[in-house]
């Protein structure tokens, strides 16, 4: 029982990280994309529709590359992350799905998801990306 | 640290690991141009580095004359001009009195005056630390000093002075490079280089018995060695495009860090059955651009038990992975897919397609957790028809209920299959697969599994569905993986995705002639396969070999596998 109590506070850590983190990802994709890699660790990997991009100035470089956007999210799903994946470290994964109408394209449906890890800093802790992932689902199309 | 950051090798290079030594047309010991240049270019060099090494000697009386005889070791592996790498240590008698510790017992004694040409620019205690290891008497250096770029002391006796004179050109600067070394090294590299296939294979340099035969100790986990080895290859094979470092007890990669330079057109790099801890030690190379990269029988394996051959067949069965480098065109997707499309139905999904989906019971983790959610879509059907999913979905944008948020979280094995063999019975098709390896480390692999299935029972029946699925995953036995994070998205096809739904024939594991298998006999592979890690080919021949008796395989299997009579073949998958 202690074990599941356990785990359903790193549910609601999950949830709380997943919610919070949502909105202050996409509202800086579309509003202040300058700032958005900074919410990635500086090692993180973005694979964006099946391209690899790594590290900070890679990200930078993508980034300003990719045209304008509003995003609508309408699924969002968390779960906390096995430490044993982890070797210990708070890590979050976080799954969206929505809407993307990038400036110059028509309106797609697309998936993305997270892996986020805690941040300790003196005063609180501090969500940043390790992983993300995301596809258009009509990709293929 | 990061543990979770994907460190190390960015996820796409999977082709850069594997687990397998090098082909054997690679191993095949010819006698490329290599060797017969070799010797008489080196020797040529090391003519003319013995003339330069007179020029140093200021013309004073060398204690050398006296005790070493005429100078005839040469050196093969001379660096290049400007590059001054050796220590070289010149001797002079020098009268007078001289320190504290002149004339102790009353009577004027002789001193020696040690040089060291471009001493300057080493650190001075460890220039000193250095000589006096190799140096077979102690000493005491008296008015240590800089006269330009040279370094000078002095010492009381001549004994002394002679055992120094003795260390000249055998100590080893930072520049990784050391004298000591004479010509037998170099033949047993051009006897191990492979000219038409540009590979030197060096691996179990140390029990050469070439080497061992002369006592030449060539220990590459030491930085000397490794600098004679690189100096050689610079001088001689630049050209060099595959190199075995297999089995030298490498515990570092330091001194590999100027390979890139050296070997600019290295492709394959065999460092299996070294000492390496760390995938940290990989980045010390990371200026190669490798197209394989050999790890197995490292520690840094241990974490993930074989992790390169592991992610190799996870790239292998379930599609691809990503390529790397920044799009050209963010908005443009990639097709990671192989065209001639995957070369078999993953484990997983044989098992999830089956009639129960218990098998599944060994593809997850004691502590595994699992949700589904239903993304809005403009092709998601009435609410009905995805019905079988919706009672499960789980979308915490909208549920603010921590305690439902609780409960759609499925936790623990037993929960989590028991909840997928809820859900409609599936077949999938595998030619829709597209995998997107999102991070790695070697505890952790994630990965996003794209594709398309249909419903073969129920209301539902043949109603054809779209998928994203990611996985975690954490190293299990048999270069197998443990899954310990599933969240799966269900929605409705779009027209296009229905028009090529199952358009093509599902790709049967290579060699196995699977469909005249009875579906009990199907499942029982299926299950086979997940519980011994072996790949269904190998499975099948096992069940086959006992008359499909499950148990009686079983324990064949575990006898044979004990005894290590299993081939590593059989767990590629």
């Amino acid at each position: 029982m202690a074990a599941s109590v356990d785990f359903k506070t790193y549910v609601d850590q999950a949830c709380r990280a997943a919610d919070e983190f949502v909105n202050i990802y996409y509202e800086t994709m579309d509003k202040r994309r300058r700032a958005l890699t900074r919410l990635y660790l500086d090692k993180a990997t973005l694979v964006w529709n099946g391209n690899a991009v790594s590290g900070q100035e890679e990200l930078n470089k993508f980034f300003e590359m990719l045209p304008s956007s509003e995003f609508q999210v309408n699924v969002l799903d968390c779960q906390p992350v096995h430490e044993q994946a982890t070797q210990g470290q708070t890590t979050v994964l976080v799954v969206t799905s929505g809407t993307v109408k990038f400036d110059g394209d028509k309106q797609r449906y697309f998936n993305q998801n997270f892996l986020l890890t805690a941040q300790a800093t003196p005063t609180n802790t501090v969500w940043k990306i390790a992983g993300d992932c995301f596809r258009f689902q009509d990709w293929a199309s | 640290s990061q543990s979770t950051a994907t460190g190390g090798f960015p996820p796409s290079h999977d082709d850069r690991v594997g687990s397998r030594p090098f082909p054997g047309s690679r191993r095949r010991k010819g006698r490329g141009p290599f060797r017969g240049k070799l010797y008489s270019e080196v020797t040529a060099r090391g003519r003319a580095r013995g003339r330069a090494r007179n020029d140093d000697d200021d013309g004073d009386v060398a204690m050398a004359e006296a005790h070493e005889g005429p100078r005839g070791r040469y050196v093969p592996y001379a660096p290049r001009s400007g590059r001054l790498a050796n220590i070289n240590i010149t001797v002079k008698r020098e009268p007078g009195e001289r320190g504290g510790g002149a004339g102790r017992d009353g009577g004027r004694r002789s001193w020696f005056k040690i040089t060291i040409p471009y001493g300057k620019k080493y650190d001075k205690s460890w220039l000193l630390s250095s000589i006096q290891n190799l140096c077979s008497v102690p000493f005491t250096p008296v008015e240590f000093h800089y006269d330009h770029n040279r370094a000078q002391f002095y010492v009381e006796d001549a004994t002394t002075a002679s055992a120094l004179k003795q260390v000249s050109r055998k100590i080893t600067d930072r520049d990784n490079y050391k004298v000591g070394c004479s010509h037998p090294p170099q033949l047993c590299m051009s006897k191990r280089y492979d000219g038409s296939q540009k590979a030197l294979d060096l691996k179990s340099l140390r029990v050469d018995p070439d080497l061992v035969a002369q006592s030449i100790d060539v220990v590459l986990n030491q930085r000397s060695s490794m600098g004679v080895v690189l100096r050689i290859i610079e001088d001689n094979i630049p050209e060099l495009q595959s190199l075995n470092l297999g089995s030298n007890r490498l515990f570092r990669l330091d001194d590999l860090a100027e390979l890139p330079l050296k070997a600019p057109a290295l492709k394959v790099l065999d460092l299996s059955r070294n000492e390496l801890k760390s995938e940290r030690e990989l980045d010390k190379v990371k200026g190669l651009k490798l197209e394989e990269l050999w790890l197995d029988g490292n520690p840094l394996c241990d974490s993930f038990r074989d992790q390169s051959s592991y992610i190799r067949s996870v790239l292998h069965t379930w599609g691809v992975g990503q390529s790397p480098g920044t799009p050209r065109d963010p908005l443009r997707p990639r097709d990671p897919r192989d065209p001639q499309g995957p070369p078999g139905t993953p484990v997983y999904y044989s098992v999830y397609d089956s009639s129960d989906r218990q098998g599944l019971l060994d593809a997850y983790h004691d502590g595994a957790c699992c949700s589904l959610s239903i993304p809005y879509g403009p092709h998601t059907p009435p609410r009905n028809s995805l019905n079988e999913y919706f009672k499960d979905s789980r979308n915490v944008k909208k549920l603010k209920d921590p305690t439902m948020r609780f409960k759609l979280l499925k936790h623990t094995r037993l929960n989590v299959v028991a909840f997928l063999n809820e859900l409609p019975k599936t077949q999938h098709d595998v030619n829709s697969f597209v995998v997107d390896i999102c991070a790695q480390t070697n505890t952790l692999l994630c990965f996003t599994v794209h594709g398309i299935f249909k419903e073969v029972d129920g209301k539902s029946r043949d109603s054809v569905r779209a998928f994203t699925r990611m996985f975690i995953a954490v190293p299990a036995g048999n270069s197998g993986l443990c899954i310990v994070n599933d969240e799966l998205f269900v929605r409705g096809a779009s027209p296009e995705e229905l028009r090529k739904a199952f358009a093509l024939p599902t790709p049967t594991p290579s060699s196995s002639p699977v469909p005249t298998l009875s579906a009990e006999q199907q499942e029982m592979l299926a299950a086979f396969a997940m519980q011994s890690g072996m790949n269904l080919e190998w499975s099948q021949k096992c069940l086959q070999d006992n008359d499909w008796d499950y148990g009686q395989a079983g324990q064949v299997f575990t006898q044979l596998k004990l005894e290590g009579k299993i081939p590593e073949v059989a767990f590629l998958k």
